[in-house]
């Protein structure tokens, strides 16, 4: 193993750990939660969704290795043009996106038969703009016509652009270029202002958006909405009863792998709801592991900005890390029905093609900015960075 | 460059990550752990589980005749996601309701504790059987109904409502408290129905079957390994006689008050009759709500028990007492004789009516003196022996107590009221400690004043007259089931504190209050029957209500008691002139089988005496 992690597999060896521990979980509770879709069309044949994700694990191992190569500093000249993509594939998936639960949040890649989530692309941009301007910001501190029309505004606009289609990813997204900024020393008082002008519009939009009852994404909101906040043992309330009866029965230990039967019961429990069979399978032990898991990621990187002496990398390192954390939190926050029900797969553990795709190539970019890291920091005569965990 | 404040920021940020994760964490404990709701939610995914619903035990009168039994009626269940679109005025005419009804049904499925469109959910209730037999024909155009049958009850005679109690749907409170209670369930609510609720419900039986992900059945779980059968309730033999109740509540239509007959050889209830009374079948089936509430606005208060729950002034009746007491207490001899002019003329002064002077004790009770029994209470409360006012209050009240007065008397029906006998203390809260004497509470003498007991406790004195001296707990329930022992406190015999004795001197008057010759003062003579020696005691007891009550009670025959009882007219007037003759009356029906007085059966049968409230004589 060693000589593995120090000739191919560079960077900080903890956060390859995580990516191994979660790739493996991921595999073992995708194949068990999709007994059900394997019955409906595969006529029971249940190795056809183990060999597909294998394939997309394997794709994405792949992915993070090659990511773990390039060296970050490629993506600073590209990530004006990547916000510059995003934009126009926002609108085109708005109004031409294939529908999935009356929410336009697909777009196919012509003649590949690959669909792709717009908003995936579009976060990842964003946290990667927001990085380098903010780094261009650190010597003197941004002054509020620059945080207006360079960072603002940019995000102002893809949210606004995700929100249609899907609520939760771009409050997420908001909350993490918000937290971006606030490590990236923007002044706590333009912060909180803009906050506040970005809730007023937001409670507004809402507002508005009540009165057109019409538009049908809203009035999934609004039912979601009531049926979290009422306690009734209501039909649209059956997904997270479900989820906590698997949470409920998984008890301390679980049932073991691959005998969970709430995967017959709970919609989506290969995504959506994979947290609630992990933790009927493997019990209390294995939500804290998981929990734990995604806890050492933000962790170490936590640890690379600390160490970095360079803004851009540090905060992008971080801003990449708290995209995933952050979803994977609302996920958790889901299953245990903390929050509203909403589709946020937990990274690099769901099944699923693009929020692999992008769950791993952000692990890939830590990875590589820890490699480039702990190379100079051993050129300036420091240790390298020591697994503990 | 300085990452001073930058790394002080993201300690912020962690701190609120670590937060977020601890919410989780604790929220996951909270389920797994605390909250245990969702572990049996587990297993109705998998398996469905239809209750048997077991028959409710019948329940007999003392000779084997079937008071209550059981019908067949139909719930109407509905599975929400299977129903396909229908038309509703057609289903409404099948089923005998109308359109709104079934509306309604639907708009109040959705608001059912644990509703699910996918669960088999009650959408009408208590359909009778032809119906549903009309119904089941058409069952297949309707996906996802089906019916559900439960029994209810029937009763073969309509007498003693109250006695027999109802039974109802469990409300929210018992099926918090008791696990064997689940929505939909029924239970007694009240009278024997809710005493005997344990043996009369049987135990519910389950079957366990497997069903898939669309709730359709799969067939039985493990091949019905742990399914349980339905027991049967137990049946009741209870020792009322249904004809001398039937005949008792036939008297006392428009009449207010109470009858109750015990056999003081056994404390066997022969007969509760409390008026105004209703038909038990009110409270049964889809009508009982609407019945229900009729019943609870009537001014009458027909739902309330007055057999058990009417707190009456015994009046002249409890003058039987205060002799006993006296005569145990050596304050009175069977010879002591006082004279008598009309009334007490001491303090205030108790008036009596004429009657010849002077008088022994037997005569007293014969001819029920006032004047009598105001000497003999106040020697008892006055007794030097005693020392004190207070004392002497005690002594009488321990004695009164034995007799069954002032405390619940323990039969098996639920929401008995115990009377009441004033206490010292209460005196003394009343007036003020020493501000009161033997003069004050003179009323106590003749029954009046702060003394009220119910009808079943009078019954019980009579009772425990005709026995000399004791009594057994009065009861309705004979035998349960195949076992014949009941409580082992029914069979317990309790003994006064006054010697056997002096009892027939008592007897000896009541006899005489009865059967003395014509003009021989007596104050019972309505009530003599040529070949039964009746002992009574009449009372017309003061109420601030308006007229005097009317009140009697007797036992017979007078050397082999077979039967004591009570009856209590209210605002009737004398106890001669109504108690005393539907006590008569009861007697011979008991004991005979017959009338032989057609005349006075009439003139009670006739009598409408329930607008005398609020009157005075």
């Amino acid at each position: 193993m060693g000589k593995i992690f120090g000739r191919y597999l560079k960077g900080d060896r903890t956060i390859w750990l995580v990516v191994f521990f979660l790739s493996a979980i991921s595999l073992l509770a995708v194949y068990s939660s999709t007994g059900t879709l394997a019955y409906k069309y595969y006529g029971g044949n249940t190795s056809h969704f183990l060999l597909k994700q294998l394939g997309f694990l394997i794709f994405s191992l792949v992915v993070v290795f090659i990511a773990h190569l390039i060296s970050y500093k490629v993506y600073y000249p590209f990530s004006t043009l990547l916000m510059g993509i995003s934009i126009p594939l926002l609108l085109f998936t708005l109004v031409f996106g294939t529908q999935l639960n009356e929410a336009s949040r697909w777009i196919e890649i012509p003649g590949l038969g690959i669909t792709l989530q717009s908003s995936d692309v579009a976060k990842f941009s964003l946290v990667l703009y927001v990085a380098k301007v903010l780094s261009q910001y650190q010597k003197e501190p941004i002054n509020l016509k620059q945080l207006t029309f360079k960072l603002m505004l940019p995000i102002a606009l893809i949210c606004v652009l995700i929100l249609p289609a899907n609520f939760s990813t771009a409050v997420l997204v908001g909350i993490t270029c918000w937290l971006l900024m606030f490590v990236g020393r923007v002044k706590l008082r333009h912060l909180l202002g803009f906050t506040g002008v970005g809730a007023m519009a937001l409670a507004i939009l809402i507002l508005v958006a009540l009165q057109f009852n019409t538009i049908k994404r809203v009035h999934t909101w609004k039912t979601r909405i009531e049926s979290f906040a009422s306690s009734e043992n209501d039909e649209s309330n059956y997904q997270v009863e479900q989820s906590k009866i698997a949470i409920a029965t998984g008890g301390i230990f679980g049932k073991g792998p691959g005998k969970s039967t709430q995967r017959n019961f709970l919609p989506h429990p290969y995504s959506d709801f994979i947290y609630s069979i992990i933790v009927e399978e493997y019990g209390w032990i294995g939500a804290i592991g998981i929990i734990m898991l995604y806890m050492i990621l933000l962790y170490r990187a936590a640890l690379i900005v600390k160490k970095s002496k360079r803004t851009f990398p540090a905060l992008l390192a971080f801003g990449l890390a708290l995209l995933i954390v952050l979803q994977a939190f609302v996920n958790m926050a889901v299953a245990v029905n903390l929050i509203p029900v909403t589709g946020q797969p937990l990274p690099l553990v769901s099944m699923g093609g693009t929020s692999l795709f992008f769950s791993s190539a952000a692990f890939g970019i830590i990875l590589s900015i820890s490699r480039t890291q702990s190379k100079k920091e051993l050129f300036d005569g420091e240790e390298p960075v020591e697994d503990n965990n | 460059m300085s990452l001073k404040l930058q790394t002080d920021r993201h300690f912020v940020v962690s701190g609120i990550v670590v937060l977020v994760l601890l919410t989780i964490v604790i929220k996951l404990f909270y389920i797994q752990v605390i909250d245990s709701r969702y572990k049996f939610s587990a297993q109705n995914n998998v398996l469905r589980y239809v209750t048997q619903y077991p028959v409710r035990g019948l329940i007999y009168d003392r000779n084997g005749k079937l008071l209550v039994s059981n019908k067949v009626v139909y719930d109407l269940l509905v599975v929400k996601r299977l129903v396909k679109s229908f038309d509703t005025t057609e289903f409404a005419n099948l089923l005998d309701i109308s359109t709104d009804q079934v509306r309604e049904a639907f708009t109040s499925l959705k608001k059912q504790r644990g509703y699910s469109s996918r669960k088999a959910m009650v959408l009408l209730k208590q359909l009778p059987v032809d119906v549903c037999n009309r119904f089941r024909e058409q069952l297949f155009r309707y996906p996802g109904f089906e019916l559900q049958p439960r029994t209810v009850r029937k009763y073969e005679r309509h007498i003693a409502a109250h006695m027999l109690g109802y039974v109802g749907e469990v409300d929210e409170n018992t099926i918090n408290n008791n696990s064997y209670y689940q929505l939909g369930d029924y239970i007694g609510i009240s009278g024997l129905e809710k005493t005997y609720e344990k043996e009369l419900r049987g135990k519910k039986g389950v079957n366990i079957y497997m069903v898939d992900v669309h709730n359709r059945i799969k067939g039985p779980y493990e091949n019905g390994k742990f399914d349980s059968v339905a027991v049967e309730g137990k049946n009741l033999e209870t020792t009322i006689d249904a004809d001398l109740q039937e005949y008792g509540e036939k008297l006392m239509v428009n009449k207010i008050g109470s009858i109750v007959a015990i056999d003081p050889k056994t404390g066997e209830v022969l007969a509760m009759v409390t008026s105004p009374s209703y038909d038990p079948s009110l409270l049964v089936g889809r009508e009982r709500a609407q019945n229900f509430m009729q019943l609870q606005t009537d001014s009458l208060k027909p739902i309330f028990n007055r057999s058990i729950m009417a707190l009456y002034p015994p009046g002249s009746t409890f003058k039987v007492v205060n002799a006993l007491i006296g005569l145990q207490e050596g304050i009175v001899h069977p010879y002591t004789q006082y004279s008598c002019a009309g009334g007490y003329t001491v303090g205030r002064g108790v008036g009596c009516h004429i009657h010849r002077s002077p008088i022994n004790l037997t005569e007293a009770i014969e001819m029920s003196c006032n004047t009598y029994f105001c000497h003999v209470f106040r020697n008892i409360i006055d007794n030097p022996e005693y020392g004190s006012v207070e004392e002497g209050l005690n002594v009488w009240r321990k004695h009164v107590e034995s007799f069954g007065y002032g405390h619940k008397l323990g039969i098996d029906l639920p929401n008995e009221l115990g009377g009441i006998v004033p206490s010292t203390s209460f005196y003394d809260k009343y007036f003020r400690k020493g501000g009161w004497s033997s003069l004050t509470i003179i009323s106590l003498a003749i029954g009046q004043g702060e003394l009220s007991a119910t009808p079943l406790q009078m019954a019980n004195l009579v009772s425990t007259i005709a026995n000399r001296g004791y009594y057994l707990t009065p009861h309705i329930v004979k035998s349960i089931g195949d076992s014949l022992s009941i409580d082992e406190k029914f069979s317990q015999m309790h003994r006064t504190t006054i010697d056997s004795v002096w009892y027939n001197y008592v007897i000896e008057g009541m006899d005489m209050a009865v059967n003395c010759e014509p003009g021989g003062g007596g104050t019972a003579r309505i009530a003599a029957l040529p070949n039964i020696r009746i002992c009574g005691k009449t009372g017309t007891s003061q109420n601030p209500h308006g007229k005097d009550h009317s009140v009697f009670f007797a036992f017979a025959p007078k050397d082999d008691p077979k039967i004591a009882i009570s009856v209590y007219v209210e605002n009737a007037g004398f106890g001669a002139t109504w108690a005393a003759p539907i006590a008569s009356l009861m007697i011979e029906k008991y004991l005979t089988d017959s009338i032989s007085r057609p005349y006075l059966e009439n003139y009670i049968l006739q009598a409408n005496l329930l607008n005398r409230r609020g009157k005075t004589k």
